[in-house]
Order: structure tokens, then sequence, then C-alpha cells
């Protein structure tokens, strides 16, 4: 079923790729986005990814509307009415989307606020990236959208977290991999603005009946904390100001009954002091003087806060608004590891992580337990990776290898691993999918390519790899004594064969099953090809 | 004393009414409907809890209404805090003067697309369109690998699904590698494969009576993660995190008004304080605003 195309096509031949892609990690709080090309060896850093708010705003006192990049020039944010075209993580009105899209990279976008994303989309190929599970009339969507609408010459689809596992890797102690080689195996916590996903992903392909999401996301925080402010001050209508005062003054607490003890003002005959080390007091601003709030140690003297309301000593001069935030700053977040808190009936983020690994055959669970990435605005939160591991250690086995880190730059990762995607020419061109393709084999053959049926062209006879170097993990769990153990570690913290290799272990690998299954490794002795070579049983075999 | 007909499934028999009654007792059983219709217990509380504790309790029925309304409101509240939009706001989203294509230009250049740019439809609209979809058919967007669901939308996540020997019902022609249907994944604790796996033979000695706990799990096989690889993504909702397991404590409740610890339940609208200042600010605040 042949469409017709009716835009001219481009003057590249329809199936060739163009030399610039444009990475757009869709977000449903913020768009990153920036160029990349397979052309140039430069390597893109994160400078280039710009950051665009993913939402139109309208304030009621400046009486306009701020649609994406324009929110930069507002000066009052007060009263902002938000509308996000992307929910729950997949965009579903593109009315809203594409008026986004244009201010942010179309070239006839007039006013773009310094911005340099000018692109012309039919000379541009597009790697776009959505959230887990989506509706199928949703990527239908967004499939013809991207073709038709902007007329993209060729475009990938992925799911986000796929994209990090192309990111480098923020494990110390693993070697950065070449652009377009993916991580081998990492589950991806992705704590996003509208859902927390969990992904384990395989030389960056995603295991799909093991992904698994949890509904409490940074939007949900922002709400939350809306709430428990408005008891005293109301800020029901205030989100860009809710969310500048989590990013500022929530934090996970390690222990959390401990906290609140310590936050209590006591019973009517039991009172307490104020903790002035966790209670703080929060400037709001007024955007005329004040444009940024600010917050200071709880000032638990009364004549000191009549004062400052009255704008008598404060640093303005003017009225300060203040509120006070005390187990506010860690109840909230608390909701990500017990939504139970607020009566949602899901597990929390550990809860979810192991469910995740349930899904999976039980060998893999200790590799994708050493290789846990966390991704995403909320992981800002302090403390969040050290409570997360804390959480995952008291679940599992004593000796199980735990490692959780947290990208370089939460936010940007998953556009860095496709700008490392994207300058890889021949990985690029085995996952993109041209115009010419999509109007050949339709919308059905694009979605189930998108969706992995056939991988980024990575050789298949990676499972003996990841079988490798999941031996060399499993190894050090069991019985190992002291000495042994040393080596061990360090063959278990890298996770690609060529840095396991490099780094010859002491002792040679015991585990030892059929030759029908699994290959003998002896890393010290045996290079990238005889591993091949010697796990040809298992092939032949299966 | 008259019983009516006896219902035996026999033909007509009656029984006559005896003219001698027997010597009853000076009072009769009487059944009374329920608690609250009857007068003599009815002091005029208009205390709920005391209501129910002391007039014959509650039916099952009450007690179920009153959890699923609980739980109603439980489900209001979370939908709020998902919610993006504080309120419904209508921002028009201003035509740029001097678009490239002129001003008749509405939305939208093919008519699929002038359709989705024009579509009002939200998030829940699309899930549901997909619910029914899977409710009515298998999953027909391409997974045409899995065998479709009997005549509900079956929650079994895929990898405990049996797969039937089904056909492809593919509408399109398939990718250049065509997906396979995936083999039931199976959970590595069964025998079948000849691995058994061989745990660490040949190493120090005492390690060898730990070997049941320490039994190194087996891996899976090339095909085992092809059919892994390969196997087609989740809906939305089976995707979704599942209620911690039951052992779990049951959830911690918070005071309203300062959100420490909540100990104290208010009588008149159930809601949790901590201490009794915290319980006089919810009373003169919070509580008979609502209820008044």
């Amino acid at each position: 079923m042949a469409r017709q195309k009716s835009l001219s096509t481009t003057v590249l031949p329809p199936n060739d790729l163009a030399s610039r892609t444009l990475i757009l990690d869709n977000g449903a709080h913020t768009i990153k986005a920036g160029f990349s090309s397979h052309l140039s060896s430069t390597p893109v850093s994160t400078t280039s990814c710009h950051v665009i708010p993913n939402c139109i705003a309208r304030s009621t006192r400046d009486r306009r509307t701020y649609i994406g990049p324009e929110l930069t020039t507002c000066a009052d944010f007060g009263d902002l009415a938000y509308r996000r075209p992307v929910e729950k993580g997949y965009v579903v009105n593109w009315e809203g989307e594409k008026a986004i899209w244009e201010r942010t990279f179309l070239a006839n976008a007039a006013k773009n606020d310094g911005s340099v994303l000018g692109c012309d989309p039919a000379e541009t190929n597009l790697i776009l990236s959505e959230a887990p599970n989506a509706p199928v009339s949703l990527q239908r969507n967004a499939d013809e959208m991207v073709f038709e609408e902007f007329g993209f010459g060729a475009y990938y689809r992925t799911i986000a977290p796929a994209l990090n596992a192309y990111a480098p890797s923020p494990f110390p102690s693993t070697s950065t991999s070449p652009a377009g080689i993916p991580l081998e195996c990492m589950l991806l916590v992705d704590a996003g603005h509208s859902h927390t996903t969990v992904t384990p992903l395989y030389h960056g392909r995603p295991l799909h009946p093991a992904i698994r999401r949890l509904e409490i996301g940074g939007k949900t925080l922002t709400n939350r904390l809306k709430e428990l402010i408005s008891r005293t001050f109301d800020v029901h209508r205030e989100d860009h100001l809710v969310e500048e005062i989590k990013e500022d003054v929530c934090y996970v607490s390690p222990t959390f009954t401990r906290d609140l003890e310590r936050t209590w003002k006591g019973g009517r005959y039991d009172g307490r002091e104020v903790d002035s080390s966790v209670v703080v007091d929060y400037v709001l601003p007024d955007y005329e003087h004040i444009k940024r709030g600010f917050y200071r140690p709880h000032d638990t003297d009364v004549m000191n806060l009549r004062n400052r309301a009255l704008g008598i000593g404060t640093e303005t001069g003017r009225r300060e608004h203040v509120v006070t935030l005390g187990n506010e700053r860690f109840t909230v977040p608390e909701l990500l590891f017990t939504p139970s808190d607020i009566g949602m009936r899901q597990a929390g983020l550990c809860g979810t992580v192991l469910q995740s690994l349930d899904a999976l055959p039980e060998g893999l669970r200790q590799a994708y337990l050493a290789n846990i990435v966390v991704v995403g605005g909320t992981s800002l939160l302090p403390g969040f990776v050290a409570r997360l591991e804390g959480e995952l250690r008291a679940s599992v086995d004593e000796g199980t290898v735990i490692r959780v880190a947290r990208a370089e730059s939460p936010v940007k990762n998953v556009w860095m691993g496709g700008v490392r995607l994207a300058t890889d020419e021949a990985a690029l061109r085995a996952v993109v999918v041209t115009r010419q393709e999509w109007a050949e084999n339709g919308e059905g053959w694009v979605r189930r390519r998108f969706a992995g049926k056939k991988g980024p062209g990575i050789e298949m006879s990676t499972p003996k790899k990841l079988l490798a170097t999941v031996a060399t993990c499993a190894i050090p769990i069991h019985s190992i004594k002291a000495g042994a153990a040393m080596g061990a570690r360090k063959a278990v913290e890298s996770t690609r064969m060529p840095s396991m290799l490099s780094s010859p272990t002491s002792y040679p690998i015991r585990y030892r099953t059929d030759p029908a299954t699994a290959a003998i490794v002896t890393p010290a002795q045996t290079p990238d090809r005889t591993l091949g070579a010697s796990s040809d049983p298992l092939t032949t075999a299966s | 004393m008259a019983t009516g007909p006896l219902r035996f499934r026999t033909p007509h028999i009656e029984e006559l009414p005896i003219a001698q009654s027997r010597q009853s007792a000076g009072f009769a059983w009487v059944a009374v409907s329920t608690a609250q219709d009857d007068p003599a217990k009815n002091w005029g509380t208009t205390n709920r809890k005391r209501a129910r504790a002391s007039l014959g309790g509650q039916t099952e029925q009450q007690k179920e209404a009153l959890s699923a309304r609980v739980q109603r409101e439980t489900e209001r509240k979370i939908k709020e805090l998902n919610s993006d939009n504080s309120r419904d706001v209508v921002i028009d989203i201003a035509r740029k003067p001097g678009q490239s294509t002129g001003g008749a230009f509405k939305a939208g250049k093919t008519t699929g697309t002038k359709k989705i740019l024009a579509s009002g439809k939200t998030f829940a609209h699309y899930l549901d369109d997909e619910e029914a979809e899977i409710a009515r058919t298998g999953r027909r967007d391409g997974d045409a690998d899995v065998p479709a669901a009997a005549q509900r939308a079956s929650k079994t996540p895929l990898a405990r699904r049996k797969p039937r020997a089904d056909s492809s019902a593919s509408h399109s022609p398939a990718p250049s590698v065509a997906p396979m249907a995936p083999p039931p994944i199976p959970r590595l604790q069964t025998t079948d494969s000849s691995a058994a796996p061989i745990p660490l033979d040949g190493f120090e000695d005492d390690d060898e009576e730990e070997d049941d706990k320490d039994r190194v799990p087996r891996m899976p096989t090339a095909a085992e993660m092809e059919a892994l690889l390969n196997a087609p993504p989740l809906t939305y909702n089976q995707a979704r995190s599942a209620p911690p397991p039951a052992g779990m404590p049951p959830p911690r409740l918070f005071c309203e008004t300062c959100g420490y610890w909540g100990r104290v339940r208010c009588m008149k609208c159930g809601a949790m304080t901590c201490s009794v200042v915290c319980k006089d600010e919810h009373d003169q605040s919070r509580c008979l605003k609502m209820y008044a």
C-alpha cells in the first residue's frame, strides 16, 4: 500500500541518510534537542544540547501565551497556567507539540531567542524518543506526523531508555566504548516527569517483558508539594514556583522515621524544639524585586518573622512572603519509595526494580543488579541514589553485587546516547527508516521495526559475550576466598568484553556448565576472537 | 399455627388448620428489619461511629460500600496528583502571521495529519481504545505472534503466557528479519535443558556443603535471549508496577495538619491528626467546613 508522497522529494537519493541528525529527546517536561553528524568526528558534548520547556504556558498577568522556548523570555512566572502536549510520556496533543517543535527547530520559526537549532527537515535525519509501552495509535500518529507533516527524510523512533545504552557509562571502572556501540547490559531507572520506568537493556535493546512503570514522577511530587504547602499558603496555581521549591529544598532521607521525629513540633504538653537543620524558611519570589526564591534555615524568633513580613530588615527592603518547610522536604520524595503513603497501590521503586528482575531469567539477575543506571530529572534529588541502593541491598541476598550510579547529566543522558548513536553511520543506518521505506511498507512494518524486531546491527553471537560476562560476575558471589575476591571485583566491575580481557584476573573461571549451554571463559587468555570460536558449541547445540 | 402449603414436589398437599392451638409463650419472635429502623434503639445518635458499632453492626454491603467510597476518594486524589494542568485552561495557540503557506492553511498537510492535529483526544481515550481493541481481538498492532486473548484482555504478563500455534495475521509485509513466534520464556528452574549447572568443582574444598544455596543460576541460552529480545512490547497496563506483596506492612498514615504520624482519627470526617493541637486546628478549619 504505497502512499502518495505529497511533498517533493529531497535532493538526496531516497534511501540515503542525510548528513545531519537531529536528536529530539521528547520528554514530558522538557525537550532536549541538538544536532549531531555522522560525517564529523568531533565528539559532541552536552553543551550543544538545548533544553526547551515542552509546554504552552499562559500567564494571566502578562496576558501572553508562551510556547516552548519562548518561556525563557517570560519575566513573571507567577500564576502561570501550563498545558503540556505530552501526557504520561507520549505525545498526545500534536497541535501543541507541532507549535513547540516549529519554534524549536524549524528554520522558518522567526524569533527563536538565540537558539541555533534551525534545520530543514527534508535534509535531516531524526531520532525521536518516547516512553515505553506506548499505545499503538499514538505510535502511528507520531510516525505519520514526522513523515508527512514535518517531512523528515529518515527517522528512528525509540524508547528513551534504550538510547542510554549508547551514552558513556557512569560507572567509573567501565571504559568508554566507541560511539555507536551500546553498553552490554544495563538496568535503566528513568525517573522522569510523568512516571518512573525500569527498563533492562541488552546491547541497547530493551527486554520488553521486564519493563515496569511506577506511576509517580516529578509531576506527582510537585502536585503533592503544592497540596502540602497550601495548608499554609495557597499555591495551587503556581506550578513553576512549586517546582522550583521542590528542586531547591526537597531531598530523599535515608532514615525516614528518624527525620520525621526530628521535625515534629510536639504535642500540647510535649512541645519540642524545631530543628533548624532540617526546617527551612523559603522566601517566595515576587518577580519584581526577588526574581528567584531562596531559602535559609528556619528563624524561630517571632519578632524577626514579623519584621520580615512587614518589610523591615529584609534584603530587598520589601515585604517577604515566607513559607516554612519542615517534613515536606523529605515526605514528598518519599512517595517514590513508598507510594502507599498517598494510597497508591503500587510497589515503591525498589519493589518495581525487583519485579522487573523477576520477569527476567534467573541467571541474568546478578548481571543487571550490578549495572543499574539512574537517569531523569527527578533523580537529581539529593539522596536518591543512596536510598535506592540501600533498599535494594536490603532486599536481595547478601553476596549479590549491586552497583547503582546516576549518569553525569541525568537530564541530558538520553540525548547524549542519541548523539553517539548518530555519529556512527553503520549503527544509524541499521535502525533508521527512510520515507521511501515507510511509503512502501506501511506503518505497521515501521512500527514493528522500531519495536526492535530487528535490532540495531549487533552481531548475533553476543549472547555468549553476555554469558561470559555474567559468568565472571556470578563467580564472586559464591565461595571465593578472600584473596581472589579482589581479582573478582576487578572482573565484575567491567561489563564489556575488551576491558574485561585487559584486566587479567588472578583466578580461572570455575563456572562450568555443559558446553551445550555456555562458554568456558578464561578471560586472561581468551581474546575476543577465540571466545567466539570456543563458544561455537553454543550455536550448534542451540 | 398455620404454615403455608408444604413445598414438596408432590401433588398438592394441603395442611388443614387444626382448631386447637398449642400453648404459646407470651411473646413471639419478631424480625426487625434494620437496627436503624427500630425506634426502641434509636437514641438519636448522630455519631456515625457509635451508630455503626452499637446498632446491630454493619452489614457486609455497608462495609463494602464504605471501603469502596474511600477507595474512590483515594483514586480521585491520586488522579488529581498525576494531572498536569491545574485547571481547565483553554490556551489558543496563536497562529503566527505570515506562515509559509498563507492564511487558508489551517493545519496539517495531508488528510491524516489534519485529523491528528484536529483530534482532541486525551491519553485516557487512546488507552481505552487500545484496551477495547485488545479485548475485542488479539493485539492487532502487528504483534501478530501473540495469541489473541480469549474473551477479556489478558493481564498475564507476556512472559507467562502460553502461546498458541497461531497464524500471523499481519496486514503488512513482515520486516526483513521475520519475527518468530516467541517460545514460552521458561522459568529457569525447570530442568528441561541438559545443563544442570555444575557447581564449583575442583575449587577449594569446604564450599561444597553450600552447594544447595550457592547454586549458580543457569545462564540463558542464545535462543532464550533471542526470545526475550524479540518478545513484543507490553501494553500500557501490563507494564504497571504491581501492588506490593500482601505481607507488607499496611500503608502509613500521616497527620493532615503537620505531617507527622497520624495517631488520632477525627470522628466526623475520618481524617488523621497527630496530636490534640493539630486536631484542634483541624476541627476549626478543615473539618466541619466540608461537612457542615
